[in-house]
């Protein structure tokens, strides 16, 4: 891209790179700059506050740790940032294409996660994760995953400390995505649909309901009773826990200094959320500049499906994180851990629950949520393809999609915004999905939410 | 071996083209302003792509109701079943019908319209699937394939065969000549479908089997129906399964309404709605798209009135069916008979297709009325 300067041809910047030695060494620990501490996660049973030892049987007392600390930094360990590097920092382009098509005095910037192996954001968490696992002398690791990136991420992390991996994939995507689990083989993971005969969960699931096409609730009930009914084993989540949002904020934080480079700070940050952790990494160093008042004004979007709005239609409450009620209570956004989200293309975002911090920062106001529906995010995902060239993988399009609404927005008001969103991963095993678009066969699935208020009385109560 | 009869109505369609909106009483008067018979070329189309499958046997009719253009396509597998004399009728067909049943066949493949699909069900009812191959002047039931080779392509789709719910309707031509349209759900047929035709894109459906579809629509709306509140339900087997989930039995063609989980009406027609609703505080209907075109009012639950839909509220219908009888309508329609009301349904609606889900299907609005 060229502009004019006073007769003089110059061109612009499209990507924003940082060296090796600016990655950061650090995490940043939103939990440090919250008004109020966490409620904290209550064991199912007794409905006590849980300590670290309910935990230590699946997790390691690191990631424990890491769950429940309130320091603002915490070292990245010298072995983990070896492994960081191979990707790492990832690039920040300025979607000048995108900004010329749609004509929008907006500046769009979008962090590149579809650089790592694995193809998205998740092995920024599933490299630590492993790391702290192998150290604590564990051999296997037993994991869910929905549309496969998570399950990918983990068999790519496992192979480089020498640690066995099983992964409960949720069915309806094994069958949609068949070259996630190839890749999972590759790096010598073993690969399962979800619900399975291997556990006491996936039997008792199957048996309620043989044809179910699986939910990731459901997975993560059988990789938790895999990891506590085998000694040698842990479990380890892809989201939704403050560990794992904690290991993602290398994202905003690397953004936060590349923006600097070019002498900028967002308005407006974006992130698809499921889980809540590819949208708590791109956006925690931002709500905590906003938290700390040195940008009060910051406006933090999480974009959701309509057919699984956890946060725009969801109850702020306590409940379990998966189907069988084997992990704690969170306090969280949820639908109810017995909902099943329709099969959208969009696995990743199938999550009946938030992170228990996303959850708490929307319900205060500090950051904010939108739901758009399958089609309208694929069209914006197609207007991306057409003007960047990079095919976003169907949960990333709907941060695309919140995206080019705000920069319509700015287009419509004049404003000149910065918008940063995070491009958290490649749609390459995703062409069904686009193939269904074209096809014009993509259903606008929903949430029917103001039939379904009373029944999500059903939610476990606590006194 | 699949056992199927066969027959044709003759004369369907031919009312069409020379502007009569139906054949039913009018054979002689179409011949006589130049109408050619319509079926038996459309017959001919899906019977050439079945003529070398050997796993089908055909019952059927004489000469133009059937072995005349089974013999012209150059299919020998078939046995005469029944004779007729004259031209052929209505009463043709049910006896046909009859003796299609009599032998036992799996399916009734038959040519012609709204009328010809009528006389059939009425005798096979749910007992022996049929499928139409669309030749007829009106065809608002769905019993019908989109075309005749899609037709034959239904038939040689699926071994064995799956069937989908298909709803027929009975249009007074009467009063459709007169201009206004009156259907009737006429009952509800079996017809053939293919799952993974319609499953093209890859996409993994929530519900493939439509019994179990229809369940966890009823296990929902169970789950979500309030006390004191009146619930007028639709015609159709979608709004059937609902009633047996919270223990009622409704008429499957008819409208009726419950409330606190007991009967208050069944098979009410509009003076009866509009006096049971007068004095009720809460009420809700609860619709399915009927026939072939997916009407959600206007189509088989025209009891439901403009004056009935007014009083209840349009936000207050809600609206049910499976995620594969929505593959078939990709559009739904609303005809209450009142434009301005039509209009306030917008250009959208949630439909609940399954346990907690819903999809967002658009309605068709007219740009100038």
């Amino acid at each position: 891209m060229y502009i004019f300067i006073q007769n003089k041809l110059l061109c612009m910047q499209t990507k924003i790179l940082l060296d090796e030695e600016q990655m950061p060494k650090k995490w940043y620990n939103i939990q440090a700059d919250l008004k109020s501490p966490l409620d904290p996660p209550l064991n199912p049973k007794t409905q006590k506050p849980i300590g670290p030892e309910d935990l230590s049987a699946i997790f390691p007392m690191e990631l424990i740790r890491q769950e429940v600390t309130t320091d603002r930094q915490i070292n990245i360990p010298e072995e983990v940032q070896d492994v960081l590097r191979l990707w790492r920092p990832s690039p920040l382009y300025r979607a000048h294409r995108l900004e010329k098509f749609l004509k929008t005095p907006a500046k769009i910037y979008y962090k590149w996660e579809g650089v790592s192996p694995a193809g998205s954001h998740k092995p920024n968490t599933a490299v630590p994760q492993a790391y702290y696992n192998m150290k604590a002398g564990i051999e296997r690791i037993a994991t869910e995953t929905g549309a496969g990136q998570w399950g990918s991420a983990l068999a790519f992390a496992t192979m480089l400390y020498d640690l066995q991996c099983t992964i409960y994939m949720v069915r309806s995507s094994y069958t949609q995505k068949p070259y996630r689990k190839s890749m999972m083989q590759v790096w010598g993971a073993e690969c399962i649909p979800s619900p399975s005969t291997k556990t006491n969960a996936g039997r008792a699931m199957l048996e309620k309901d043989p044809d179910t096409p699986g939910s990731l609730g459901m997975a993560i009930s059988e990789a938790v009773e895999d990891a506590a009914s085998h000694g040698n084993t842990n479990y380890a989540l892809g989201s939704v826990l403050n560990h794992v949002c904690l290991h993602q904020t290398v994202i905003g934080l690397e953004c936060r200094e590349q923006l600097a480079m070019v002498d900028d700070y967002p308005d407006v940050v974006i992130g698809c959320i499921g889980g809540g952790t590819n949208f708590a990494g791109i956006s925690f160093p931002f709500a905590g500049d906003k938290l700390t008042g040195k940008h009060k004004d910051v406006d933090l979007i999480a974009v959701e499906p309509a057919s699984c709005p956890t946060l725009t239609k969801g109850l702020f409450t306590y409940d379990l994180a998966d189907e069988a009620g084997y992990t704690p209570l969170l306090k969280m956004f949820t639908l109810g851990h017995d909902f099943v989200p329709p099969s959208i293309h969009a696995g990743g975002l199938r999550y009946h629950g938030d992170s228990p911090i996303v959850s708490q920062l929307v319900y205060d106001g500090v950051m904010r949520a939108v739901a758009y529906h399958q089609s309208e995010v694929f069209e914006a995902a197609n207007m991306f393809a057409r003007s960047e060239g990079i095919i976003v993988a169907p949960e990333t399009s709907h941060a695309v999609k919140s995206t080019i609404d705000e920069a319509l927005k700015c287009k419509k008001t004049g404003k000149e915004k910065t918008i940063l969103f995070n491009c958290s991963g490649h749609g390459n095993f995703d062409m069904s999905a686009y193939d269904a678009y074209y096809a014009g066969s993509l259903v606008d699935y929903e949430y029917p939410d103001e039939l379904i208020k009373e029944s999500l009385a059903r939610i476990p109560k606590i006194s | 071996m699949k056992k199927i009869g066969f027959l044709i109505n003759p004369v369907a369609g031919m009312g069409g083209a020379v502007g009569l909106k139906g054949t039913d009483g009018k054979v002689e008067e179409s011949r006589r302003r130049g109408a050619e018979p319509q079926s038996r070329n459309r017959a001919k189309i899906t019977l050439s792509l079945l003529k070398n499958n050997p796993d089908l046997f055909f019952l059927t009719c004489s000469g133009e109701m059937g072995e005349t253009i089974l013999h012209e396509t150059g299919i020998s597998n078939y046995r005469l079943l029944y004779k007729y004399t004259g031209n052929s009728t209505s009463e043709d067909t049910k006896k046909a019908a009859s003796y299609f049943m009599k032998e036992g066949v799996d399916l009734i493949l038959f040519c012609g319209g709204d009328g010809t699909a009528r006389d059939i069900f009425d005798i096979a009812g749910r007992n022996v699937p049929i499928l139409g191959i669309p030749a007829g002047v009106k065809m608002y039931s769905a019993v019908f394939a989109i075309d005749p080779v899609a037709a034959a392509e239904l038939l040689m789709g699926t071994d064995p065969w799956s069937f989908r719910d298909s709803d027929v309707l009975d249009i007074n031509e009467e009063r459709y000549r007169a201009g206004e349209l009156s259907a009737r759900l006429f009952g509800v047929a079996r017809t053939p479908a293919i799952p993974g035709k319609i499953q093209e894109s890859k996409q993994v459906f929530e519900e493939q089997d439509e019994e179990r579809a229809k369940g966890e629509i009823a296990s929902f709306m169970h789950e979500v129906m309030l006390p004191d509140t009146l619930y007028i339900l639709g015609a159709g087997t979608t709004t059937e399964s609902i009633a047996s989930r919270i223990g009622v039995k409704k008429t499957l063609l008819g409208v009726d309404a419950v409330k606190n989980g007991q009967i208050v009406v069944q098979d009410a027609d509009e003076k009866t709605l509009l006096d049971l609703i007068r004095n009720e505080k809460d009420v809700r209907i609860i619709i399915s798209p009927i026939g072939a075109q997916g009407f959600i009012l206007g189509r088989g639950n025209q009891q439901i009135s403009a004056s009935v839909v007014r009083h209840v509220g349009v936000k207050n219908i809600i609206v049910v069916a499976t995620s594969h009888k929505l593959r078939e309508t990709p559009v739904l329609y609303v005809d209450t008979g009142d434009p301005t009301l039509n209009r306030e349904f917008g250009d959208s609606i949630q439909v609940i297709s399954g346990y907690r889900m819903a999809q967002r299907r658009k309605i068709f609005q007219h740009v100038h009325e």
